[in-house]
Protein backbone atom coordinates (compact mmCIF):
# COMPACT_ATOMS: atom_id res chain seq x y z
CA UNK A 1 0.00 0.00 0.00
CA UNK A 2 1.10 3.41 -0.64
CA UNK A 3 0.15 6.59 1.05
CA UNK A 4 0.80 10.36 -0.16
CA UNK A 5 0.77 12.84 3.11
CA UNK A 6 -0.07 16.27 2.27
CA UNK A 7 0.11 19.09 4.50
CA UNK A 8 2.68 22.37 4.87
CA UNK A 9 3.79 21.40 8.27
CA UNK A 10 7.13 19.39 8.39
CA UNK A 11 6.24 18.23 11.74
CA UNK A 12 2.66 17.07 11.09
CA UNK A 13 3.85 15.08 7.71
CA UNK A 14 6.63 13.02 10.00
CA UNK A 15 3.75 11.95 12.52
CA UNK A 16 1.27 11.08 9.70
CA UNK A 17 3.96 9.34 7.88
CA UNK A 18 5.40 7.51 10.43
CA UNK A 19 1.97 6.59 11.54
CA UNK A 20 1.31 5.06 8.34
CA UNK A 21 4.80 3.39 7.54
CA UNK A 22 3.55 1.58 10.97
CA UNK A 23 0.89 0.16 9.15
CA UNK A 24 2.94 -0.95 6.50
CA UNK A 25 2.28 1.79 3.86
CA UNK A 26 5.04 3.04 1.73
CA UNK A 27 4.82 7.11 2.01
CA UNK A 28 5.83 10.06 0.10
CA UNK A 29 4.76 13.49 1.30
CA UNK A 30 3.66 17.03 -0.12
CA UNK A 31 3.62 20.37 0.87
CA UNK A 32 0.79 21.50 -0.45
CA UNK A 33 -1.88 20.27 -2.90
CA UNK A 34 0.01 21.03 -6.20
CA UNK A 35 3.37 19.74 -4.69
CA UNK A 36 1.14 16.59 -4.22
CA UNK A 37 -1.05 16.78 -7.81
CA UNK A 38 2.85 16.56 -9.64
CA UNK A 39 3.27 13.27 -7.31
CA UNK A 40 0.34 12.07 -9.08
CA UNK A 41 0.78 13.08 -12.49
CA UNK A 42 4.55 11.74 -12.15
CA UNK A 43 2.98 8.37 -11.92
CA UNK A 44 3.30 7.61 -8.61
CA UNK A 45 -0.26 6.80 -7.77
CA UNK A 46 -1.09 5.92 -3.64
CA UNK A 47 -3.86 4.22 -2.69
CA UNK A 48 -4.85 6.81 -0.08
CA UNK A 49 -3.86 10.86 0.38
CA UNK A 50 -4.02 12.20 3.71
CA UNK A 51 -4.93 15.78 2.96
CA UNK A 52 -4.60 18.95 5.53
CA UNK A 53 -7.17 21.69 4.62
CA UNK A 54 -5.34 24.67 5.14
CA UNK A 55 -2.20 24.86 3.14
CA UNK A 56 -0.33 27.48 0.88
CA UNK A 57 -0.28 27.13 -2.97
CA UNK A 58 -3.29 24.92 -3.30
CA UNK A 59 -5.60 24.01 -0.30
CA UNK A 60 -7.04 20.41 0.54
CA UNK A 61 -10.29 20.86 -0.73
CA UNK A 62 -8.71 22.66 -4.32
CA UNK A 63 -6.70 18.86 -4.57
CA UNK A 64 -9.79 16.75 -3.45
CA UNK A 65 -11.68 18.90 -6.48
CA UNK A 66 -9.19 18.16 -8.89
CA UNK A 67 -8.29 14.46 -8.00
CA UNK A 68 -11.98 14.14 -8.14
CA UNK A 69 -12.14 15.92 -11.84
CA UNK A 70 -9.35 13.25 -13.43
CA UNK A 71 -10.94 9.59 -13.62
CA UNK A 72 -7.58 7.92 -14.05
CA UNK A 73 -7.71 8.82 -10.03
CA UNK A 74 -10.77 7.03 -9.08
CA UNK A 75 -9.22 4.61 -7.42
CA UNK A 76 -7.59 6.79 -4.81
CA UNK A 77 -8.66 7.04 -1.30
CA UNK A 78 -9.22 10.62 -0.46
CA UNK A 79 -8.53 11.25 3.72
CA UNK A 80 -9.20 14.69 5.02
CA UNK A 81 -6.62 15.11 7.94
CA UNK A 82 -7.40 18.44 9.48
CA UNK A 83 -7.94 21.01 12.29
CA UNK A 84 -11.12 22.33 10.67
CA UNK A 85 -13.27 20.90 12.75
CA UNK A 86 -16.68 22.70 11.52
CA UNK A 87 -19.33 20.65 10.69
CA UNK A 88 -20.06 22.42 7.61
CA UNK A 89 -16.73 22.46 6.86
CA UNK A 90 -16.13 18.52 6.69
CA UNK A 91 -19.31 18.66 4.62
CA UNK A 92 -18.21 19.97 2.02
CA UNK A 93 -14.97 17.70 1.90
CA UNK A 94 -17.20 14.80 2.03
CA UNK A 95 -19.03 16.46 -1.04
CA UNK A 96 -16.29 17.39 -3.10
CA UNK A 97 -15.01 13.67 -2.98
CA UNK A 98 -13.20 12.93 0.28
CA UNK A 99 -13.72 9.43 1.97
CA UNK A 100 -13.00 10.56 5.35
CA UNK A 101 -12.34 13.03 7.98
CA UNK A 102 -9.98 12.86 10.76
CA UNK A 103 -9.97 15.80 12.93
CA UNK A 104 -7.08 17.15 14.82
CA UNK A 105 -5.51 16.45 17.14
CA UNK A 106 -5.46 12.54 16.37
CA UNK A 107 -4.31 9.32 18.07
CA UNK A 108 -2.17 6.70 15.81
CA UNK A 109 -5.47 4.75 17.09
CA UNK A 110 -8.02 6.67 15.12
CA UNK A 111 -5.97 6.90 12.10
CA UNK A 112 -5.68 3.29 12.09
CA UNK A 113 -9.41 2.59 12.85
CA UNK A 114 -10.32 4.90 9.63
CA UNK A 115 -8.15 3.18 7.21
CA UNK A 116 -9.48 -0.03 8.72
CA UNK A 117 -13.05 1.52 7.52
CA UNK A 118 -11.59 2.26 4.13
CA UNK A 119 -10.52 -1.05 3.99
CA UNK A 120 -6.99 -0.24 3.47
CA UNK A 121 -5.55 -1.51 6.45
CA UNK A 122 -3.37 -4.32 5.47
CA UNK A 123 -4.67 -8.04 6.74
CA UNK A 124 -1.79 -8.77 9.47
CA UNK A 125 -2.25 -5.31 11.15
CA UNK A 126 -6.10 -5.53 11.09
CA UNK A 127 -5.59 -8.75 13.00
CA UNK B 1 -24.15 44.66 14.63
CA UNK B 2 -21.27 44.42 17.00
CA UNK B 3 -19.32 41.32 17.05
CA UNK B 4 -19.35 39.68 20.41
CA UNK B 5 -16.24 39.49 22.38
CA UNK B 6 -14.58 36.27 22.68
CA UNK B 7 -15.26 36.29 26.78
CA UNK B 8 -18.78 36.12 25.87
CA UNK B 9 -18.01 32.96 23.54
CA UNK B 10 -16.25 30.54 25.08
CA UNK B 11 -14.02 30.89 28.48
CA UNK B 12 -10.74 29.47 30.15
CA UNK B 13 -11.96 26.06 30.67
CA UNK B 14 -12.83 25.37 27.22
CA UNK B 15 -9.73 26.15 25.68
CA UNK B 16 -7.78 24.70 28.41
CA UNK B 17 -9.49 21.90 27.65
CA UNK B 18 -8.88 22.07 23.71
CA UNK B 19 -5.15 22.91 24.73
CA UNK B 20 -4.98 19.44 27.00
CA UNK B 21 -6.67 17.63 24.17
CA UNK B 22 -4.02 18.78 21.62
CA UNK B 23 -1.20 18.16 23.54
CA UNK B 24 -1.90 14.58 25.07
CA UNK B 25 -2.45 13.36 21.39
CA UNK B 26 0.26 15.26 19.88
CA UNK B 27 3.42 16.02 22.46
CA UNK B 28 2.70 12.73 24.07
CA UNK B 29 0.11 10.50 25.93
CA UNK B 30 1.46 11.77 29.54
CA UNK B 31 1.82 15.20 29.25
CA UNK B 32 0.32 17.51 30.90
CA UNK B 33 -0.62 21.32 30.88
CA UNK B 34 -0.84 22.74 34.45
CA UNK B 35 -3.21 25.29 34.64
CA UNK B 36 -1.25 27.46 36.82
CA UNK B 37 0.63 30.64 35.98
CA UNK B 38 4.83 31.05 35.58
CA UNK B 39 6.38 34.09 34.24
CA UNK B 40 8.02 34.10 30.83
CA UNK B 41 11.27 34.27 30.16
CA UNK B 42 12.82 37.45 28.00
CA UNK B 43 13.25 35.45 25.07
CA UNK B 44 9.84 34.25 24.08
CA UNK B 45 8.92 32.56 20.78
CA UNK B 46 4.86 33.16 19.59
CA UNK B 47 2.80 30.89 16.48
CA UNK B 48 -0.31 32.36 16.17
CA UNK B 49 -3.51 31.28 13.47
CA UNK B 50 -5.93 33.94 12.59
CA UNK B 51 -9.67 33.51 12.75
CA UNK B 52 -12.40 35.47 10.63
CA UNK B 53 -15.89 35.34 10.76
CA UNK B 54 -18.70 36.64 13.13
CA UNK B 55 -15.97 36.77 15.82
CA UNK B 56 -12.53 38.09 14.18
CA UNK B 57 -9.03 37.22 16.04
CA UNK B 58 -6.14 35.06 16.51
CA UNK B 59 -5.43 32.14 18.70
CA UNK B 60 -1.74 32.64 19.98
CA UNK B 61 0.58 30.48 21.70
CA UNK B 62 3.87 31.70 23.50
CA UNK B 63 6.45 30.04 25.04
CA UNK B 64 10.18 30.63 25.74
CA UNK B 65 12.59 29.56 23.11
CA UNK B 66 14.02 26.41 24.87
CA UNK B 67 10.39 25.04 25.91
CA UNK B 68 9.62 25.12 21.96
CA UNK B 69 12.68 23.26 21.04
CA UNK B 70 11.25 21.02 23.76
CA UNK B 71 8.11 20.94 22.30
CA UNK B 72 9.06 20.58 19.04
CA UNK B 73 11.52 17.12 20.04
CA UNK B 74 8.23 15.62 21.91
CA UNK B 75 5.87 16.74 19.03
CA UNK B 76 7.83 14.71 16.32
CA UNK B 77 9.38 12.00 19.06
CA UNK B 78 12.19 9.47 17.00
CA UNK B 79 11.54 11.63 13.84
CA UNK B 80 13.50 14.41 14.96
CA UNK B 81 16.47 15.85 13.68
CA UNK B 82 20.01 15.70 15.84
CA UNK B 83 19.83 19.35 15.43
CA UNK B 84 16.74 21.35 15.35
CA UNK B 85 17.17 24.45 13.33
CA UNK B 86 14.60 27.21 13.26
CA UNK B 87 12.37 25.90 10.64
CA UNK B 88 11.77 23.00 12.92
CA UNK B 89 10.92 24.52 15.63
CA UNK B 90 8.50 27.33 13.88
CA UNK B 91 6.89 24.33 12.30
CA UNK B 92 6.00 22.59 15.30
CA UNK B 93 5.15 25.65 17.25
CA UNK B 94 3.11 26.59 14.41
CA UNK B 95 1.20 23.38 13.96
CA UNK B 96 0.91 23.31 17.66
CA UNK B 97 -1.29 26.56 17.09
CA UNK B 98 -2.99 25.58 14.57
CA UNK B 99 -4.36 22.47 16.09
CA UNK B 100 -5.65 24.73 19.25
CA UNK B 101 -6.80 27.45 17.47
CA UNK B 102 -8.59 24.87 14.81
CA UNK B 103 -10.43 23.31 17.59
CA UNK B 104 -11.17 26.86 19.12
CA UNK B 105 -12.64 28.06 15.90
CA UNK B 106 -14.81 24.90 15.76
CA UNK B 107 -16.54 26.08 18.66
CA UNK B 108 -17.02 29.73 17.90
CA UNK B 109 -20.17 30.59 15.73
CA UNK B 110 -19.53 29.95 11.94
CA UNK B 111 -19.15 29.99 9.54
CA UNK B 112 -15.15 31.11 9.93
CA UNK B 113 -12.09 30.46 8.20
CA UNK B 114 -9.07 29.64 9.73
CA UNK B 115 -5.42 31.32 8.38
CA UNK B 116 -2.21 29.74 7.74
CA UNK B 117 -0.17 29.57 10.96
CA UNK B 118 2.85 32.22 11.72
CA UNK B 119 4.94 32.54 13.82
CA UNK B 120 7.45 35.51 15.38
CA UNK B 121 6.57 38.43 17.44
CA UNK B 122 2.85 37.93 18.51
CA UNK B 123 0.18 40.22 17.35
CA UNK B 124 -0.87 42.14 20.36
CA UNK B 125 -4.22 41.86 22.53
CA UNK B 126 -6.93 44.93 22.04
CA UNK B 127 -8.80 45.01 25.10
CA UNK B 128 -9.10 42.41 27.80
CA UNK B 129 -12.73 41.95 27.87
CA UNK B 130 -11.93 40.18 23.97
CA UNK B 131 -9.28 38.45 24.76
CA UNK B 132 -9.40 34.62 27.01
CA UNK B 133 -5.66 33.85 27.91
CA UNK B 134 -4.90 30.56 29.60
CA UNK B 135 -1.65 30.49 31.52
CA UNK B 136 -0.07 26.85 32.09
CA UNK B 137 3.20 25.12 32.89
CA UNK B 138 4.49 21.88 31.18
CA UNK B 139 7.30 20.02 31.98
CA UNK B 140 7.43 22.99 34.96
CA UNK B 141 8.12 25.64 31.86
CA UNK B 142 5.44 28.56 31.37
CA UNK B 143 3.59 28.77 27.87
CA UNK B 144 0.46 31.13 27.36
CA UNK B 145 -2.63 30.13 25.04
CA UNK B 146 -4.69 33.67 24.51
CA UNK B 147 -7.42 34.00 22.33
CA UNK B 148 -7.37 37.48 21.43
CA UNK B 149 -9.41 39.74 19.30
CA UNK B 150 -7.64 41.52 16.23
CA UNK B 151 -7.16 44.88 16.15
CA UNK B 152 -9.31 46.24 13.76
CA UNK B 153 -6.64 47.62 10.84
CA UNK B 154 -4.36 44.42 11.24
CA UNK B 155 -7.29 42.28 9.56
CA UNK B 156 -7.29 42.47 5.70
CA UNK B 157 -10.92 43.92 4.07
CA UNK B 158 -10.56 41.24 2.18
CA UNK B 159 -8.66 38.23 3.92
CA UNK B 160 -7.24 35.12 1.45
CA UNK B 161 -4.77 32.02 2.64
CA UNK B 162 -2.63 34.22 0.20
CA UNK B 163 -3.23 31.73 -2.90
CA UNK B 164 -6.66 33.47 -4.06
CA UNK B 165 -8.61 31.69 -1.64
CA UNK B 166 -10.51 33.62 0.28
CA UNK B 167 -11.09 32.98 4.14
Amino acid sequence: MRALVIDDSRAMRRIVSGTLEGFGFETRQAGHGQEALDVLHEGWVPELCTIDWNMPVMDGLQFVSAVRSNPGWRAVTLMMVTSEGEHGQIVRALAAGAHEYVIKPFTADAIRDKIALLGLLPQEMAL
Amino acid sequence: MTSPAITELLDEAIVQEIADQAWTALVGEDEVLVPLPGELPADTLSAWVAVVGPWTGSVVLTCGRETAEQLTRALLREHAPAVLDDEDVADALGELANVVGGNVKAVLPGPSALGLPEVGVAPRAVASADTCRVDALWRGQPLTISVQGAVLDAVNADPSYGNGVPL
